[in-house]
């Protein structure tokens, strides 16, 4: 792929544009795809190691439970002390998964945030270049103009933009050389070459006139 | 590039990045954050780890195994100790169990016999020592003849003293406990249980960690390759797109294939296929167009006309485009 910054500058750059929230998930399949890989397996890696941290502080909870039970047994007046232990080593592990299912949900959201802005600015380029595809199907060459700040597969675009300035000017010098060739024609037809020569230079003075139109 | 041969294309490793750009920045974003997650929640698990061993081992340590009874001869009194005279540091100070202490100088005057001293030194000396029985002869010697010389001058106490010790014999009777060997066979199997309980919690302490790490590195090795398969998805169409255009911007318009089984962008590369569509459908409207031109001008007579020539330079190069 050619090199993007050769082929954005054909026209001026506009005001630069703000993308609306709404329009974020341009391509849902493709971002949707990634997204959800993404904060899926960090959602789990966040769960199995948060699961493997409660265990191990579970674990130490109850060996210290079991530790004090087994100091205060012989005494009964310490038994509210060691309920008092337990309740309140109960209460941290309980805090503990509160907290890590906090910063989990906080991470998925904050991650998929940011990866549906990320993949978004490889589906901008792509929409963009969808609708130019679809003018082209109708025939219509116009001007294209450049990808916002920030915006990913600058090369393809570029390669997209080369193209269809081809094709654009191409397309210009073919309408030139046929009213060139309708002008001269329609000379030679003046002196009398015949009717059928001026019905073909008829459809094709329209054909040209309708390629203007689409190149405009 | 024909049908058949599209189909049967495999993909091969070693281009499967075709867009560098594109590809890693999203397979190292994955793979970056994936990292992170594991070493930062890594460090959590293996600093929580760390603290349960430790208590873990502080619980066993507070678990007493059953001591080794003590071997000994009977209950120790301290009456043999305290028996013991303690041996007095001065020299002038007569020891408070000597056998026989040196009397004193007789007065010149008394007419006292010498001999008593010698005498009562006689028996000290004994068998124990010949030596210190021949000084004592010769103390007494000169004693006796101090007193007969009459001589004032006083006597020295005699300090030499004759110890005799006797044969004795002692019988050591060990008293062990009736249950000892089971006693200590119970301590050393505790010590031994809990020795290996230490180096259980150590291994599992370890297997934490090198699980987690182990883990991470699949991990890391796997998302990498996955989000470099998952990426071609996306830019193997966008490469085929881009062969496309550089062909279309070179004027050739060649027939476009299907993308193959797997590939995403399907939708985008349908508006493609339109796109080059309508850009063929133009070619071909320019050509029929074209043709009919030049044939009514050939018709007309103007066939020869440089106009003509030209229209029929353009029409070649347009079927050519479009072949």
């Amino acid at each position: 792929m050619s090199d993007p910054t050769a082929a954005t500058g054909l026209t001026p750059p506009r005001a630069r544009h703000h993308r609306k929230l709404s329009n974020y998930l341009l391509d849902k399949k493709l971002q949707l795809r990634y997204v959800l890989l993404v904060t899926i397996l960090s959602a789990v890696i966040s769960a199995a190691l948060g699961y493997m941290i409660y265990d191990q502080r579970r674990t130490a909870s109850e060996s210290i439970e079991h530790d004090l039970q087994a100091l205060t047994q012989t005494d009964a007046s310490h038994q509210e002390f060691q309920q008092q232990i337990s309740l309140g080593l109960e209460s941290d592990d309980q805090a503990l998964i509160y907290k890590m299912a906090a910063v989990g949900l906080g991470l998925v959201i904050i991650l998929s945030a940011y990866l549906v802005i990320m993949t978004h600015k490889v589906a901008g380029p792509l929409f963009k270049v969808s609708m130019y595809f679809d003018q082209m199907a109708d025939g219509r060459i116009g001007k294209v103009t450049p990808l916002r700040q920030g915006d990913m597969l600058q090369d393809f675009y570029g390669d997209f933009k080369d193209m269809h300035e081809a094709l654009r000017t191409r397309s210009l010098a073919d309408v030139a050389a046929m009213e060139h060739a309708l002008t001269a024609l329609r000379d030679a037809s003046d002196a009398g070459t015949g009717a059928k020569l001026d019905s073909a230079l008829d459809a094709l003075s329209q054909h040209i006139a309708q390629r203007k139109k689409q190149l405009a | 590039m024909n049908a058949k041969s599209d189909r049967n294309y495999k993909r091969s490793w070693k281009n499967l990045l075709i867009n560098k750009r594109y590809q890693l920045r999203f397979t190292l974003f994955m793979v970056g954050l994936s990292s992170l997650l594991m070493v930062g929640l890594g460090i959590w698990v293996m600093k929580v780890a760390n603290e349960t061993t430790e208590v873990s081992m502080t619980s066993i340590r507070g678990e007493p195994c059953p001591k080794v009874p003590v071997i000994s001869s009977g209950a120790p009194t301290g009456d043999d100790e305290d028996a013991i005279p303690r041996p007095s540091m001065r020299l002038d100070e007569p020891a408070d169990d000597a056998p026989v202490a040196a009397p004193p100088a007789p007065d010149p005057g008394s007419n006292a016999e010498p001999a008593p001293a010698a005498g009562s030194a006689e028996p000290a000396a004994g068998s124990a020592a010949v030596g210190s029985a021949a000084s004592g002869s010769a103390a007494a010697g000169s004693a006796a003849t101090a007193a007969d010389s009459g001589n004032a001058a006083p006597v020295a106490p005699d300090r030499h003293v004759m110890v005799q010790i006797d044969e004795s014999s002692m019988t050591l009777t060990v008293t062990l406990p009736k249950d000892y060997a089971e006693l200590v066979s119970k301590h050393w199997t505790c010590e031994l249980q809990q020795a290996g309980r230490f180096e259980r919690l150590e291994r599992g302490r370890m297997r934490i960690l090198w699980a987690m790490i182990l883990t991470g590195l699949l991990l890391v090795i796997g998302l990498a390759a996955y989000g470099i398969k998952m990426t071609h998805r996306v830019a193997g169409p966008l490469f085929k797109v881009s062969l496309y255009l550089s062909k279309m911007r070179g004027g050739r318009y060649d027939k476009v294939y299907n993308l193959r089984k797997g590939d995403q962008l399907v939708q985008f590369y349908n508006h493609f296929k339109t796109a080059h569509g309508g850009v063929v459908k133009m070619q071909r409207d320019d050509i029929a167009r074209l043709a009919e031109v030049i044939a009514a001008a050939e018709a007309a007579g103007a066939g020869q006309h440089p106009a003509t020539a030209e229209l029929r330079g353009l029409l070649a190069r347009k079927e050519k485009s479009v072949e």
